[in-house]
This record gives structure tokens, sequence and C-alpha cells, in this order.
């Protein structure tokens, strides 16, 4: 199974995906971060999300780039956060992708869902703003779009958290530890 | 507690001014905490929150304080979390804390609606 778990900023999805990995069954929980530490607020944003799931039985990996060569137990159940960071680190790192983001991040999608029983994605909403970014940014805006739309047309389930609350936009029924 | 919420210029105010007849709303730009602490009604929540920040005051605490103190109160807020990452971090911090204290509320509040073109949708019904 396939979850795209969406929405603002400060909007309470993280948690929510955690919760909806703890609801699909017993099996190990790989949590991929992706949020390179540069400067203390982004260490201070890692150690809160460390304190949120401490307790949820989640093994933490790293994955800034080259989602597509990670090596995961089979069978496991993948908590990646953020696709936000993901792509920033595959257009903005040295050994990322640059232009060809969209497709590599969809090559190491697709590895995930290979590997783990099921996929739980979180990403943002950073696309509603009354000025037209221009150049890196826009650019930016234009490849995270694209991956949330094919990443929602892959998936079985879409959910926007509103303030904690969420909206499914897509929802399959899936059967607690069951395959697919 | 009630919430609406929704993006800036969608008609919540007028959606509340019709849906809650009789309250007394008062505006987030302009009370004080006290008066916070003992509103009807609050429009323009978020510039609370704003005002608060601006003055050096941590927020963390806020959403805590006002179910204790004020939990029948009904709040209108924007949602300001929806673009990119601001590059000022005041900013940044702003539209993330509005996310936290809001979502929260939401989470104590009985019913939370959001406008969009002027409808308003019922997200949570307790």
């Amino acid at each position: 199974m396939l979850a795209l778990i969406t929405g603002g900023s400060g909007s309470g999805k993280s948690a929510f995906a955690e919760n909806r990995v703890l609801s699909l069954g017993e099996n190990r929980r790989i949590y991929i971060a992706t949020m390179f530490p540069f400067d203390e607020e982004s260490h201070k944003r890692i150690e809160r999300h460390r304190k949120m799931r401490f307790g949820k039985g989640f093994e933490t990996m790293e994955c800034y780039t080259g989602l597509k060569n990670m090596k995961l137990p089979k069978g496991c159940v993948v908590l990646l956060e953020c696709m936000s960071n993901l792509t920033a680190n595959e257009m903005f790192q040295e050994n990322g992708a640059g232009e060809d983001t969209v497709d590599e991040i969809l090559q190491g999608i697709r590895h995930l869902q290979e590997k783990a029983r099921h996929v739980v994605i979180v990403t943002n909403e950073i696309f509603s703003e009354a000025v037209p970014y221009e150049g890196e940014t826009g650019l930016y805006q234009k490849y995270l779009g694209e991956l949330n739309q094919r990443i929602g047309d892959m998936a079985q389930e879409v959910v926007e958290v509103v303030y904690g609350i969420p909206i499914y936009h897509k929802k399959a029924e899936i059967r607690k530890g069951g395959d697919g | 507690m009630e919430m609406i919420i929704g993006g800036a210029f969608q008609g919540k105010s007028v959606y509340a001014e019709q849906h809650y007849p009789g309250v007394h709303w008062t505006s987030g730009g302009k009370i004080s905490k006290e008066e916070l602490f003992c509103a009807e009604g609050v429009l323009g929540f978020h510039q609370y929150i704003r005002r608060e920040m601006r003055a050096g005051c941590e927020v963390r605490d806020l959403a805590g304080e006002l179910i204790k103190k004020n939990p029948g109160i009904i709040l209108v807020s924007d949602e300001v979390g929806y673009g990119v990452v601001p590059v000022d971090a005041f900013e940044r911090a702003y539209r993330e804390a509005v996310g936290r204290v809001c979502t929260e509320l939401a989470g104590y509040s009985t019913r939370v609606v959001r406008v969009v073109c002027g409808i308003g949708t019922v997200i949570k019904h307790a």
C-alpha cells in the first residue's frame, strides 16, 4: 500500500503519518529521514521529530539523495519524510539528480514499493502563493508539484491534513497487515 | 470551542457572523491577552499570534492556556501554511506557530469549518 500525506506548515501531517504507520501492523518500521542538518534550525527540527517518534518503534535511516539505492529489510513499513526535503536535496546538492530530480525520486519510490510492504510518504503544500516564483524556487515548486501528482496517482490513499484533521482525497480500504 | 479557518479573503468573517448570530466579535489584531481569555468570538486570530510573537512573547503554551481559560470561544483564523517556506526567520517561525497553535486548538474544538470561496465545509464535528 502506498499512502501520500500532505498538508501545510505545522498542520500535524507528521503525527498523522506516524499514526498511519502504527495502524498498519507490527512489521519493522523504517523512518527515512531526508532533512540535511545544515544549521541550528534544522537540528532543532530534526530533534523535535525524533521526540515525536520516540517509543513508536521506528528505526531511523538517513537518505539525502539516491533513494533508489537504499538497502531496506524486506516486508518493512516505510515512512518517508519528506518529499519537499528530498526534492530540494536532489535539485541543489552536488551529488543530486539536478534536472532529472522527478524521475530519480519516482525510481526511488518504486524501489521502496518493491522492498516494503507499505510505504507512507509525507509531502508538503507550498503552492498557494500570490506572487509567482521564478528561477530555482519556481522550478522547485514545479518539480514538487509534479511529484505530488505522480505519487498521488500511484497511491491508494491521499490525505490532506488540516490542523490535525484528515481530509481524504483518495481512499482504499486496507486490511490490517495485509498485502497490496 | 469552535473554529472557522481558511485562506485570506474567503468570506470567513461573513460566514462567522451569519452562522453565529448574537456572538460579540472582537479582533485578533487589537485585543489584549485578558480580552482574548474572556472573548466570545475572535476574528483574525492569526493576527493575535503575530502580535504576540512580534512583541517577543512565546506562543507555545497559548493553545493550552486558551483551552483552560476560555474553552467556549469561537475562533476565526487564516491558514497561512500553504506557501513556499519564507526566507525571513520571523515569517518562517510565525507561519509554523499559527499551524501548531491552531492544530492544538482544532484537536480540542468540537467543530471546525473550513471556508473556501465563501462556502463553509465542516471538516470536524465531534
